[in-house]
């Protein structure tokens, strides 16, 4: 490996796992942390692993500790994304007070467990299911994302928002957070500071969503499919979805997820187009290249296809092989393992330090976007999936 | 004034690396339980 490589790689670290707004602090220290990072970042994994441990534990036995007494009830009814998101926040807390935390985020890789977690999920999806939903899901994505990112860009513009700050959030807010923020900050060659920014806020307004979303699907009276498909095409993170979507059970959560995926798949579509906006509107760059197909295939998120390949190994090995189903039942609790890792993990990445300088305003543009997210998608699912049926 | 946008493309290769980090996992871990690698038993 080169140097440049490592200098990358460290910067990667710092830049998507939790982005920081005190750039020149971090490039002072970065010579005296690059020879332990990778040390570091195996330390994060370890607590990731040991909390995600801790997470089963409780999942698995709280309910039999509350047997006969007054909190029965609710330790029954508390799903592992509670317990996982709760103890991610706690150690969160407990590692920031010791000074640790920012050393050991190299090992917080919840994009990583998340899609791993997503491919495993895959195999559990029959193919007709994936199939089937993939027409409304595609459909509600399209209208979602582009009402969502127009109300989005409109608003923000109507606030004075920075350009490139309108394009990270709006594409945060409408196709799949932070790493919809990524790929538009690479698009629009956006500040790191913005990044950082646009990733709090999307974190900020996950975590909430995560458990606010299943209660209003009850409230309302929701079907498991709708539900899903609200909470994949409103829940801007992935991982929060899977978190959400797996609170009201397996049918809202495969179809929570299918919906996000390809919801994810039409990143690149947005990154190419804003790619070409700025370069040719905003910036007005001389001879800038129209984008190829290369530049789709650059900003595919490759999950999807793990995902798929995932589906159609699981479809036919139940179909094929004896007692099949048993086996993808031991990659479901794998999965399961994976998603505790990811949820774990947000409670341990959270931070509210970038938002601080920002002000009020792109607070104000994310959340209306937000509430209009809420309403446009619940009307989408109703009206997408109410006839939709789960094979059984 | 380089560092920046060099950080965000830095962001967004490490995104697309894990991308393909988590299929390779995902496949190899669905191949480990159905060749029988991964016992249920071993799952808790």
């Amino acid at each position: 490996m080169t140097t440049r490589d490592s200098d990358e790689r460290n910067a990667a670290v710092e830049t998507e796992s939790a982005p920081r707004a005190d750039g020149a602090t971090k490039v002072e220290a970065a010579p005296a942390r690059r020879s332990s990072a990778p040390a570091w970042a195996a330390a994060g994994v370890a607590v990731v692993i040991v909390l995600g441990g801790l997470t089963r534990f409780l999942e698995q036995n709280v309910p039999d500790w509350a047997e006969g007494g007054p909190f029965e009830r609710v330790a029954g009814a508390i799903e592992f994304p509670v317990y996982a998101i709760a103890i991610g926040l706690l150690g969160n807390l407990v590692l920031t007070r010791t000074g640790v935390r920012d050393k050991l985020s190299g090992g917080f890789r919840t994009e990583f467990f998340i899609k791993t977690g997503l491919v495993l999920l895959g195999a559990s999806i029959n193919l007709t299911v994936l199939a089937t939903a993939a027409g409304p899901a595609i459909l509600q994505g399209l209208l979602l994302i582009t009402a969502v990112f127009s109300f989005s860009w409109w608003f923000g513009g109507k606030l004075g928002l920075d350009e490139k700050l309108r394009a990270l959030l709006s594409a945060a807010v409408s196709i799949c957070g932070v790493s919809a923020a990524i790929a538009a900050a690479g698009a629009v060659q956006a500040k790191r500071e913005q990044l950082a920014y646009a990733a709090s806020l999307v974190i900020v307004f996950a975590l909430p969503s995560i458990f606010l979303l299943p209660w209003l699907a009850g409230v309302f009276g929701l079907s498991d499919v709708v539900a899903g498909a609200w909470i994949g095409g409103n829940i801007d993170t992935t991982a929060a979805v899977a978190a959400s979507g797996a609170i009201l059970g397996d049918d809202a959560l495969q179809i929570a997820t299918i919906v996000k995926t390809t919801q994810n798949a039409l990143i690149g579509f947005v990154a190419v187009g804003l790619t070409a906006y700025f370069a040719l509107k905003v910036e007005r760059r001389p001879g800038s290249a129209r984008p190829s197909i290369g530049d789709f295939w650059e900003r595919f998120p490759k999950f999807v296809l793990g995902f798929i390949a995932a589906s159609i190994i699981g479809t036919l090995w139940v179909k094929f092989v004896d007692d099949g189903k048993a086996d993808i039942s031991t990659i479901n609790d794998l999965r399961t393992w994976f998603l505790i890792f990811a949820f774990v993990s947000i409670g341990l990445e959270f931070s509210a330090k970038g938002l601080r300088d920002a002000g009020w305003r792109p607070v104000v543009v994310f959340g209306s976007a937000t509430v209009v997210n809420i309403v446009v998608a619940l009307g989408l699912a109703t009206v997408l999936f109410g006839n939709f049926e789960l094979p059984q | 004034m380089t560092d920046e946008p060099q950080r965000v493309d830095a962001a967004r290769t490490t995104l697309l690396n894990e991308d393909w980090a988590a299929v390779v996992a995902g496949l190899i871990l669905i191949a480990a339980v159905l060749l029988g690698v991964i016992p249920s038993g071993l799952v808790p």
